[in-house]
């Protein structure tokens, strides 16, 4: 007797079947498939809107710092070669644009910033305000740490008597960026691992509602492979349409927010538009849709296809 | 073509199922199983598509010793036996041609094929004209012929047959009976487990009898039928 082995099949039409089994038994069982797939829209849905949220925080951190400046404090004593060679040595350093400011415009500009309190101001005998350099930096010169060991350095100048350059408003930026992202990885971690649990709940009942049909593979010489793979690429599929929904409500979201019905997330947009770079967001959800439908199906056919 | 020797089977904790049966069944040849209920023909016929594993004792198919068969491999010795069981075990959600493909499929054969292969068997029993109909619309005679489809669209060497008949009336009884003996005639190994007397008596074909687990006798032709009469 010959045993028989497969014939020669393409691995594309062995594909072609499998998809062909996967989607037919989903639509002859959509509503638990239609589960699993929104269970994965909303977890990649939340995960695009975080990941927007990010991107605009970023961009508004990268706009609040074009008001961010360093202002030196000079001292009485300080000559004028040894100011123009700190000058040059700001404007090198950061790439910024650096401001002599006179005592009386400094005292203007104050007067003007307090209005009708700032009349009292111009009837000053003495003007205490002192010389100052001011430095408008650029988005690459805005970072804490660089700022602060720039503002030590130049603080230690003799002829220096103050260095500001708002240091709280910048690491209180920071940790919020950095908590928020901490944070969205937990929750995502959380709300991906739920996901993955629906999937493979879902393709759980799938292998239950078709026990018989396994049965019978088994019985006609069906290979363990062959009896898996059809709920693999249920999974998959799952996955592959959960993230191009949610890509596309994504999408429709930024569109919202940017028409004239999108007023309460004026704060979110800049110049008018939600910057996003939508190739990678795309990548990332129908990759990530991708992912955990796989991981669910994987899960499901391990624990409970006996075969 | 299949053979035992000093087969026991038994479930932890519980008595033997069968006990050391040996027996030798030729190619090409036709074989009765009987026995009350109890017997073990079902977990005789499991242990030859090794839908079971004998606790003791050693099974050769085709001249290959199945204890030695990998759990990946025992696909393979199946795709080389039909089965065929007193429920059908048809898919209701597949058309009678689908569930008939469905070896094919398995198998990996071409979909195109698979419809033709398909077709041309039901039209050995006489149902090509229900290919595309459910198998909840045909009567028990028909869905039983194409559940003996199903097993022979692959051209198996040896088809097995549980209680096949155990659904059908009298004259579908005679009908699936010609059938299996026509499937025979052309040089399938048949094993068919019964309880039916009159089929035996009938048919008089070499009958292995099994009484709570063991082989109790092996009777060919009018001998077999000259026993089963004989109990009636």
């Amino acid at each position: 007797m010959q045993w028989q082995r497969e014939p020669t099949v393409s691995v594309a039409a062995k594909l072609s079947y499998f998809v062909r089994s996967a989607t037919g038994s989903m639509v002859r069982s959509p509503f638990v498939h239609v589960i699993a797939i929104a269970a994965l829209v909303l977890s990649l849905l939340g995960y695009g809107v975080a990941r927007i949220a990010s991107s605009q925080l970023d961009a508004l951190m990268a706009s609040l710092g074009g008001d961010v400046e360093l202002t030196v404090y000079l001292g009485d004593g300080a000559s004028g070669e040894a100011v123009d060679e700190l000058e040059k040595s700001l404007a090198n350093r950061t790439q910024g644009l650096v401001r002599r400011v006179s005592p009386a415009e400094a005292l203007g500009r104050l007067a003007t910033q307090l209005g009708d309190q700032g009349r009292a101001l111009t009837d000053l005998a003495e003007n205490p305000l002192p010389w100052s350099l001011e430095v408008r930096l650029p988005e690459g010169a805005r970072d804490p740490a660089s700022l602060a060991a720039l503002a030590e350095k130049v603080r230690a100048l003799p002829f220096v008597t103050q260095v500001d350059y708002g240091a709280e408003a910048l690491e209180r930026l920071s940790l919020i960026s950095r908590a928020i992202t901490l944070a969205g990885l937990v929750v995502f971690t959380l709300v991906f691992l739920t996901a993955i649990v629906i999937v493979s709940a879902t393709l759980q009942l799938a292998i239950f509602s078709r026990r018989d049909e396994i049965e019978i593979q088994k019985l006609v010489g069906a290979t363990d492979r062959f009896v898996r793979m059809p709920f693999l690429i249920e999974g998959l599929l799952q996955g592959l349409v959960a993230g191009a929904l949610a890509l596309g409500l994504s999408f429709a979201l930024v569109r919202v927010i940017e028409s004239e019905h999108g007023q309460m997330f004026a704060f979110a947009r800049l110049s008018g538009r939600v910057v996003v770079d939508w190739l990678r967001l795309g990548a990332e959800q129908v990759g990530g849709g991708v992912l955990l439908g796989l991981s669910g199906s994987f899960l499901a056919v391990r624990r409970f296809l006996r075969v | 073509m299949i053979q035992m020797f000093h087969v026991t089977k038994a479930y932890p904790g519980d008595p033997p199922v069968l006990t050391d049966i040996s027996l030798d069944i030729e190619k090409a040849e036709f074989i009765f199983l009987t026995g009350p209920s109890g017997a073990g023909k079902s977990t005789l016929l499991k242990l030859m598509f090794l839908a079971e594993r004998p606790t003791k004792g050693e099974i050769l198919i085709g001249g290959r010793n199945i204890a030695r068969v990998r759990d990946s491999s025992v696909p393979f010795l199946r795709r080389n036996i039909g089965v065929v069981f007193q429920d059908f075990k048809l898919l209701p959600t597949r058309t009678v041609a689908e569930n008939v493909g469905f070896t094919l499929d398995v198998i990996g054969v071409p979909r195109d094929e698979v419809r033709d292969k398909s077709v041309k068997m039901l039209r050995r029993v006489g149902l090509e004209h229900k290919a595309d109909v459910s198998p909840l619309k045909l009567s028990g005679g028909e869905q039983q012929r194409v559940s003996l489809c199903r097993a022979l669209v692959n051209d198996p060497a040896i088809l097995l047959a549980d209680e096949p008949t155990g659904n059908l009336d009298p004259a579908l009884t005679v009908e699936m009976l010609d059938l299996l003996t026509d499937v025979n005639a052309r040089g399938t190994t048949v094993v068919v487990a019964t309880h039916d007397a009159s089929l035996i008596a009938r048919y008089r074909r070499r009958t292995l009898r099994l009484e709570h687990g063991s082989l109790v006798s092996d009777e060919r032709g009018h001998k077999a039928a000259k026993l089963m009469t004989g109990e009636q």
